[in-house]
C-alpha cells in the first residue's frame, strides 16, 4: 500500500512537472527560488507547448 | 508447478473472455448487463498483452535491456531522462487520452453497442496498440526522433513532407470538431457556460499563483484550482436559477463559436505560463480523476445496456451521422481503437524518458489498451441511456423536426419510444431548459455518466450537479486541446513559413506570432462556424472528416512501422503492421470516396452541394454549397497525401524484398546500458 501510494504521488509529481523541476535544479546545480522556477518554466513550458496532444 | 499454474490462469482468463464475448454477441431482445462488456474487454486486453504484446516485444522487436536507451545515452536532465516505467506510463496515458475515446464511441452507439464494442476491443489489441508500440520502439532506436523525421529517413523526403502537411491539416479539423462539441454542449445553457467561463479566470489566477506567489507548488496550485472549479459548478446552478443573471450566460451556437475563436487566438498568443500551462495541469488531473471515478462507478452500479446490440441505422440512415456501419463505425471510433495521433506522442516525449527498452511494452502497448478501456466506458455510459433519450439529445433538428413534439414523434416511429414529457422532466432534473438537438456526443455522454454517478452516490437530487460536473470535465479538457493545439499549429505554420520569410519563422517576433496565430484560428474557426451553421448539426460532416484524417495519419505511421520491420526482418513479420494498415486503407478510402461522391445528399459532400444548388439561392445557400465542396476537397487532399506516402512506401518495400534496394536501418549504434535494473 505504501509503495502504491509512493508511486501514485511520484506519477502526480511527474505530471505536475515537480520532478522535472527537481532534475533541473540538480543538473544546473541550482537551489529553489522564484527566479529559478520561472527560468525552468519558460524553458520547459515553451518546449512542452510545441508538442501535439492527442485527441 | 508455477508454470503449470500460470497456464491454468491464462486458460481461465481466455475462456472468460470468450464466454463474455459470446454473451454480448449472442444476446438479442433482453438487456445485457454492462459487466459483460467490462469482462470481455479486460480479459481480451490481458490475453492480448500477455501473448501478442509479449510476442511483438520478444520476437519482432527483440527488445534488449542491455541496450542503452536515448534517455540514458543522451541524458540531459531536461528532455532525455531515464524515468520509472509507471511514471512514464502515467505521463504517456495522460498525453494520449483526449476527448476522442469519449465522444467517438458515444456517436457510434447509433449503430447499437455491439459494433463499437467489438471494434474498440479488436482494433486496439491488433491495431492501435501495435501502432503505438512499434512507433515507440522505432523512435527509441533512433534517438527519440519524431514520426516526420522517421518518415523522412526511412521512406524519403516526400514521406517526411507529406507527414508534416497531413499533421497540420488534421490539427485544423480536429480543433474545429472538438470546438463544435463544446459549442453544442453549452448553447442555451447558462449553467454550463458559466462553469466553463469561470475556468478561464481560475486558470489565469493559477498562472500568477504558480509564477509569483507560490513558485513550484504545482500540486498545491492544482488542488486549489480544482476546489475553485467545483465551486464554479455550484455557482453555475445559482446563475441558471436567477432570472436576472441567467440571460448573461445564455448564448446561441454562433455566439459561443465566436467566443471560442477569440479565446483560441489569445490562448495561442499569450505567454504559456498565464493560461495554457495551469489549465493543462488542472485538465490532466481532472481527466485522470474522472476516468477512475467512472470506472469505479460502472463497477459499482453495473448498469444494464438499454440500447440494442444493433439498431436499424446500420443501413446508413442514422440521424447522428450518415453512412453504413462499414466503413463509418470504424471511422467514427478512432481514438479508443486506432488513432494516428498517438504516433506523434509515441515519437515525442515518451521515447526520451524510457529507461529500458522492455518498458516500451507496458508504456506503448499497455497505455493504448487503457485508452481503449476508457472508450469502452464511454460506450457503456451512452448505451445505458434510454435509447429514445439518446437519439433525442444527439439528433439534429434538420432530421427529426424542429419542435419537441415532432422530434419525439419521429424518434418514437423509429422504434425508440420517448415523449416530450420524458425530455422535459430530464432537462429539469439536470437543470437545463432543453436537451433536444445537442449534437456532438458530449451532452449524452454527460447524461450517461451522471446516471452512473447518481447510481453510485447521491441519489437523483444530484443529477444536475453530476451532469454539469461531466460537462465541465469534457469541456475543460477539450479547451485544453483547443489552446494547446492552436499553439502547436501556430508553431508548425511558423516552421513552414520560416522557409519563405525567416522573420515569420521566429517564435519571439510578436507580429509573426499574431499573424500565424490568427491564421491557425481562422482556419479551424472557419470549419467550426461552418459546423455551427450546418442544418444537419455539423457533426455529420466534421466528425467523419476528422475520423478519416486521424485514421489516415495512422496509415502513415503504420507505413513507417512496416518499413522498419521489413528492413529488420524482410517479409517475415510485415503482417504485424500490414494487417491493420490494409484494414485502415480500405476503411479510410471507402469512407473518403463515399463522403465525396455518394449520391445521397446526407452522405456525399458533392451530392449535398448539388441538391442545394438545385434549390432557391440565398447568400446562406451559397455558403453551404461552398462549404460542402470545401469539405469534399479537404477529404480529397487527405486521400492524395496518404496515397503519395503509401506508393512511396510500397516502392521501397518491393525494392528491399526483391533485393534491388539496400535495407539500410537508421538505428543508433548499440551502447551497453549501465543503468541499474530497478529504474
Amino acid at each position: 500500500m505504501k509503495r502504491f501510494l509512493g508511486t501514485l504521488m511520484a506519477i502526480l509529481r511527474e505530471i505536475a512537472d515537480e520532478n522535472a523541476y527537481q532534475r533541473h535544479l540538480k543538473v544546473h546545480g541550482a537551489v529553489h527560488s522564484g527566479e529559478e522556477w520561472r527560468r525552468f518554466c519558460d524553458e520547459h513550458w515553451n518546449a512542452t507547448a510545441r508538442r501535439p496532444r492527442c485527441c | 508447478m508455477n508454470r503449470f499454474l500460470g497456464r491454468i490462469v491464462w486458460a481461465l482468463i481466455s475462456i472468460l473472455a470468450a464466454v463474455a464475448m459470446g454473451v454480448i454477441v449472442q444476446s438479442r431482445g433482453e438487456p445485457v448487463n454492462s459487466l459483460w462488456l467490462i469482462v470481455a474487454s479486460v480479459c481480451t486486453y490481458l490475453v492480448g498483452y500477455r501473448f501478442y504484446g509479449c510476442f511483438l516485444a520478444a520476437r519482432v522487436m527483440a527488445l534488449d535491456d542491455q541496450r542503452a536507451t536515448p534517455a540514458e545515452r543522451l541524458r540531459d536532465g531536461h528532455d532525455f531522462e531515464p524515468t520509472n516505467r509507471w511514471i512514464v506510463l502515467g505521463h504517456h496515458f495522460a498525453a494520449i487520452a483526449g476527448p476522442g475515446p469519449l465522444v467517438g464511441p458515444t456517436l457510434a452507439a447509433q449503430f447499437g453497442y455491439l459494433p463499437g464494442a467489438l471494434w474498440i476491443i479488436v482494433g486496439a489489441v491488433l491495431g492501435g496498440a501495435v501502432q503505438d508500440f512499434v512507433v515507440l520502439f522505432g523512435s527509441i532506436r533512433r534517438d527519440g526522433k519524431s514520426l516526420g523525421q522517421m518518415a523522412r529517413e526511412e521512406i524519403g523526403e516526400i514521406g517526411g513532407f507529406t507527414a508534416l502537411i497531413t499533421v497540420l491539416l488534421i490539427m485544423i479539423i480536429l480543433l474545429a470538431v472538438v470546438a463544435l462539441v463544446v459549442v453544442n454542449a453549452l448553447k442555451g445553457s447558462p449553467w454550463g457556460t458559466f462553469t466553463i467561463a469561470a475556468t478561464m479566470p481560475i486558470a489565469v489566477f493559477m498562472g500568477f499563483y504558480l509564477r509569483y506567489w507560490r513558485p513550484g507548488k504545482v500540486l498545491e496550485c492544482s488542488a486549489l484550482g480544482f476546489v475553485l472549479v467545483m465551486a464554479s459548478i455550484f455557482g453555475g446552478q445559482a446563475i441558471s436559477n436567477s432570472a436576472t443573471l441567467a440571460p448573461w450566460f445564455t448564448y446561441s451556437g454562433v455566439a459561443l463559436a465566436l467566443a471560442l475563436i477569440i479565446y483560441g487566438f489569445f490562448a495561442s498568443a499569450l505567454p504559456v505560463w498565464m493560461l495554457l500551462a495551469p489549465r493543462g495541469y488542472l485538465s490532466t488531473f481532472v481527466k485522470l480523476g474522472v476516468v477512475f471515478l467512472l470506472a469505479a462507478g460502472i463497477l459499482f452500479v453495473r448498469p444494464q445496456l438499454q440500447l440494442a446490440p444493433f439498431t436499424r441505422f446500420v443501413d446508413g440512415t442514422g440521424p447522428i451521422f450518415a453512412g453504413k456501419i462499414f466503413p463509418f463505425c470504424f471511422i467514427t471510433i478512432a481514438c479508443g481503437a486506432v488513432s494516428g495521433f498517438h504516433a506523434l506522442i509515441s515519437s515525442g516525449t515518451t521515447p526520451k524518458l524510457l529507461a529500458k527498452e522492455r518498458h516500451a511494452l507496458s508504456v506503448g502497448y499497455g497505455s493504448m489498451l487503457l485508452e481503449s478501456f476508457v472508450a469502452m466506458m464511454a460506450l457503456i455510459a451512452a448505451a445505458s441511456l434510454q435509447p429514445g433519450v439518446f437519439f433525442a439529445v444527439n439528433s439534429p433538428a434538420g432530421i427529426v423536426g424542429a419542435t419537441p413534439a415532432a422530434a419525439t414523434a419521429t424518434i418514437t416511429n423509429w422504434g425508440f419510444p420517448v415523449t416530450p414529457a420524458d425530455m422535459e422532466t430530464l432537462a429539469s432534473d439536470v437543470g437545463e431548459k432543453s436537451l433536444y438537438f445537442r449534437t456532438g456526443g458530449a451532452p449524452s455522454l454527460a447524461l450517461g455518466m451522471a446516471h452512473i454517478f447518481v447510481g453510485s452516490s447521491g441519489g437523483r437530487a444530484f443529477l444536475g450537479f453530476w451532469y454539469h460536473f461531466a460537462i465541465m470535465f469534457e469541456a475543460l479538457f477539450i479547451l485544453t486541446i483547443l489552446d494547446a493545439g492552436t499553439r502547436v499549429g501556430r508553431f508548425m505554420l511558423q516552421e513552414l513559413l520560416g522557409h519563405v520569410s525567416p522573420k515569420l519563422g521566429r517564435t519571439n517576433w510578436m507580429p509573426g506570432i499574431m499573424l500565424t496565430s490568427a491564421a491557425v484560428v481562422a482556419a479551424w474557426g472557419y470549419f467550426l462556424y461552418q459546423g455551427v451553421r450546418d442544418p444537419l448539426g455539423g457533426i455529420n460532416s466534421l466528425w467523419p472528416l476528422f475520423g478519416i484524417s486521424n485514421q489516415l495519419l495512422a496509415a502513415i505511421a503504420l507505413c513507417v512501422a512496416t518499413t522498419i520491420l521489413i528492413k529488420m526482418h524482410g517479409a517475415r513479420y510485415m503482417w504485424v503492421t500490414c494487417v491493420p494498415l490494409s484494414w485502415l486503407v480500405v476503411v479510410c478510402f471507402t469512407a473518403g470516396w463515399q463522403k465525396i461522391f455518394a449520391a445521397a445528399p446526407a452522405l456525399g459532400f458533392l451530392a449535398q452541394a448539388d441538391q442545394l444548388a438545385a434549390g432557391p439561392q440565398t447568400a446562406e445557400t451559397a455558403a453551404l454549397i461552398f462549404n460542402a465542396r470545401l469539405d469534399a476537397a479537404v477529404t480529397g487532399v487527405f486521400m492524395v497525401l496518404v496515397t503519395t506516402i503509401l506508393i512511396d512506401s510500397i516502392r521501397i518495400w518491393v525494392g528491399i524484398l526483391r533485393g534491388t534496394r539496400e535495407a539500410t536501418l537508421t538505428e543508433s549504434p548499440f551502447v551497453l546500458s549501465r543503468l541499474a535494473e530497478e529504474v
